[in-house]
């Protein structure tokens, strides 16, 4: 081979790619990828989760890719048969649009240690839930002194435009409008109620955010006093000091399965299985439910203890009995047409 | 090395430094581009049916119509503040010393040293219900309850204007650099007044700025995602918006293609109006 300018160029070029992608040549051999979500998700599963697993794997290699799952899901279609990511992390929506779309491997249950362990409504033999997420009502301890009971108290005149609701674009959004249905006789079914509903709300309503963490922005700013909230969420705002207390209205406080899943075809399946259980195991959950994280827990052998005992559940028989779990199922069906019907219908 | 060079045609060399630029945009903007093309051109989610299903939803469905309209006026309401509070500047900027020169282009430019999103959320601060506007206002007993501000139309526009400003400033402060000053002076002491001559000499030979700002900042403003959604709120939809929600939480990306297929020829239309205004004011400016 004679060497001139251009084969030198192409060979330097090549090997050039190689060390930038080493996906090229090594598609094989990469570390366990952990889609997480951004912000104080990936923060507690930095902090917790990954050391618990390295722990227990031999100080395994894994890689957190925060993403949301919109993004995940958009990722692992792109290259089913040689995904990027191996452990996939879902809110109810998009879980049901994963499984949908066959990229997720059903759980090795009878191989599990910890899977039996979780309360009944956090197994799910496509991905089981390790964690909850909690919806109840949000006010501002200063303008609001006798604290709300019920999502009807949203409806009180004395609440005239100090109220706020997110748009549905989000979890929160959607299955806060399914519970409105329900309290008037509705269901995941028939949202109808909910709208006459948010009709008779327009007066209250001072803000339609575009997403929970608006929301947040709007308490700062005394902009609303009261709205639908994450109990999350609203730890970290109180966190940094802003007037904001969580209750869980007596209806129910709604309660999401953040589900965990591994990809389909995933080349690092054992290891993605491991980081599951280690997700399950209660000594992880009990360290991620303390503060600063305050993750409500799905093994039944987490003993609640801080604020989630405080406002939430002292166990989980309580929980059981607080907690309102939704069809997102049936909710998938419509969504689109109720997102729809919501942006024609809610102006002020 | 092979005896190419002696037969080498010499305009070939500027092809190929254009060529990994080239390249670039074919990978990264074109391809992409017909892909979403593509896409559009499918009535299903999964993409196997083709059909013009999705652009027929959105071109006889007067909602979506309506989204598509709301953005482009707001645009145009932006650009129209922009041009009337910029254009003072631009025309100040060319009269004051160096000093002040120095100061009006930091002022200028500083907004775009900082993240929109953070100028952003300094608009949230004035305009909320405790900001500094309706605080000022109650403090001098002008109002008894705060106005809304944030999450109105009239928000999103003084945000977006402040936001995008310095994108018509700066032309315009070069269009009104080129023009000669002795000009103003000829047309004084041939009896014209201030404002004939602003309008008969000044304006036109500026008019290439003024397009290519009001160009910039109606591409920029409607757009611009973070602020409108983080002014305007969940309840007032506009174009980016409508996408994101179609391509996002609904996984409709058929539709939510097809909306900016829509939305890039409905922005074309517009900036090729402007473009053609552009062309028959430099035949004006030259005449």
């Amino acid at each position: 081979m004679i060497m001139n300018r251009r084969s030198l160029m192409t060979t330097a070029l090549t090997l050039g790619a190689m060390k930038a992608f080493p996906g090229l040549s090594f598609a094989q051999a990469r570390p366990l990828v952990f889609a997480t979500f951004t912000g104080s998700w990936e923060e507690a599963h930095k902090a917790v989760l990954v050391p618990a697993f390295r722990k227990a794997n031999a100080d395994a290699a894994i890689v957190l890719d925060p993403m949301l799952s919109v993004d995940q899901i958009a990722k692992v279609n792109a290259a089913k048969a040689n995904p990027p990511i191996d452990v996939m992390l879902h809110d109810p929506g998009p879980a049901l649009v994963a499984i949908g779309q066959d990229l997720v491997e059903p759980y090795p249950v009878e191989k599990s240690a910890y899977y039996k362990d979780l309360i009944s409504e956090a197994q799910e033999p496509t991905g089981p839930a390790p964690f909850f997420q909690v919806v109840g009502l949000t006010y501002n301890p200063e303008a609001i002194k006798t604290p709300p009971t019920s999502w009807a108290d949203l409806w009180k005149p004395e609440f005239k435009g100090r109220v706020g609701i997110t748009n549905l674009n989000s979890t929160l959004g959607t299955g806060w409008l399914v519970e409105i249905a329900k309290m008037r006789g509705g269901s995941e079914a028939n949202v109808d109620p909910a709208f006459k509903a948010l009709e008779e709300l327009k007066p209250n309503l001072a803000a339609v955010a575009a997403n929970p963490g608006a929301l947040a922005t709007l308490f700062q700013q005394g902009q609303i006093d009261i709205s639908p909230g994450n109990f999350n969420a609203i730890q970290i705002l109180k966190a940094r000091g802003v007037p904001v207390e969580f209750v869980a209205p007596k209806e129910g406080a709604i309660a999401f399965k953040t589900t965990i899943h591994i990809v389909k075809n995933s080349p690092n399946r054992e290891l993605a299985f491991k980081l599951i259980e280690a997700a399950l195991t209660a000594e992880v959950q009990t360290t991620l439910m303390k503060p600063p994280y305050l993750i409500v827990p799905t093994n039944s052998k987490v003993a609640m203890s801080g604020e989630i005992a405080r406002v939430l559940a002292k166990d989980t028989a309580e929980l059981k009995q607080k907690f309102v779990f939704q069809d997102w199922k049936k909710i998938n069906e419509q969504r689109s047409a109720w997102i729809e019907r919501f942006n024609r219908e809610i102006k002020i | 090395m092979g005896a190419a060079p002696a037969s080498r045609d010499v305009t070939s060399y500027g092809m190929g430094l254009a060529a990994p630029l080239a390249l670039f945009f074919l990978i990264f903007f074109v391809a992409p581009l017909l892909q979403l093309l593509w896409l559009s051109l499918h009535n299903d989610t999964a993409g196997l049916h083709w059909g013009l299903g999705q652009y027929l939803h959105f071109l006889t469905d007067p909602f979506s119509l309506s989204v598509l309209g709301s953005t482009l006026l707001l645009g145009a309401e932006v650009t129209a503040v922009c041009l009337a509070l910029g254009f003072p500047i631009a025309w100040l900027y060319q009269r004051v010393g160096p000093k002040l020169q120095t100061i009006i282009i930091l002022i200028v430019l500083l907004p775009l040293l900082t993240s929109v999103v953070v100028r952003t959320f300094a608009w949230i601060v004035i305009l909320g219900r405790q900001g500094i506007i309706n605080a000022t206002l109650q403090s001098l007993g002008i109002i008894d309850t705060p106005l809304k501000l944030l999450y109105t139309q009239f928000g999103v526009v003084i945000a977006l204007a402040q936001v995008q400003m310095p994108l018509m400033t700066l032309p315009l402060i070069t269009a009104l650099g080129r023009i000669d000053p002795n000009l103003d002076d000829a047309s004084c002491s041939l009896g014209a007044g201030s404002w004939r001559t602003f309008f008969r000499i000044v304006l036109p030979l500026s008019l290439p700025g003024v397009i290519a700002g009001c160009t910039l900042t109606y591409a920029a403003a409607i757009t611009a995602f973070i602020t409108q959604s983080l002014i305007g709120g969940g309840q007032m939809l506009f174009m980016p918006m409508y996408l994101y929600q179609q391509a996002s939480t609904l996984q409709n990306w058929p539709f939510a293609s097809a909306i900016s297929i829509i939305f890039l020829l409905a922005v074309l239309a517009v900036v090729s109006v402007f473009t053609t205004l552009g062309r028959l004011s430099r035949g004006y400016g030259g005449a």
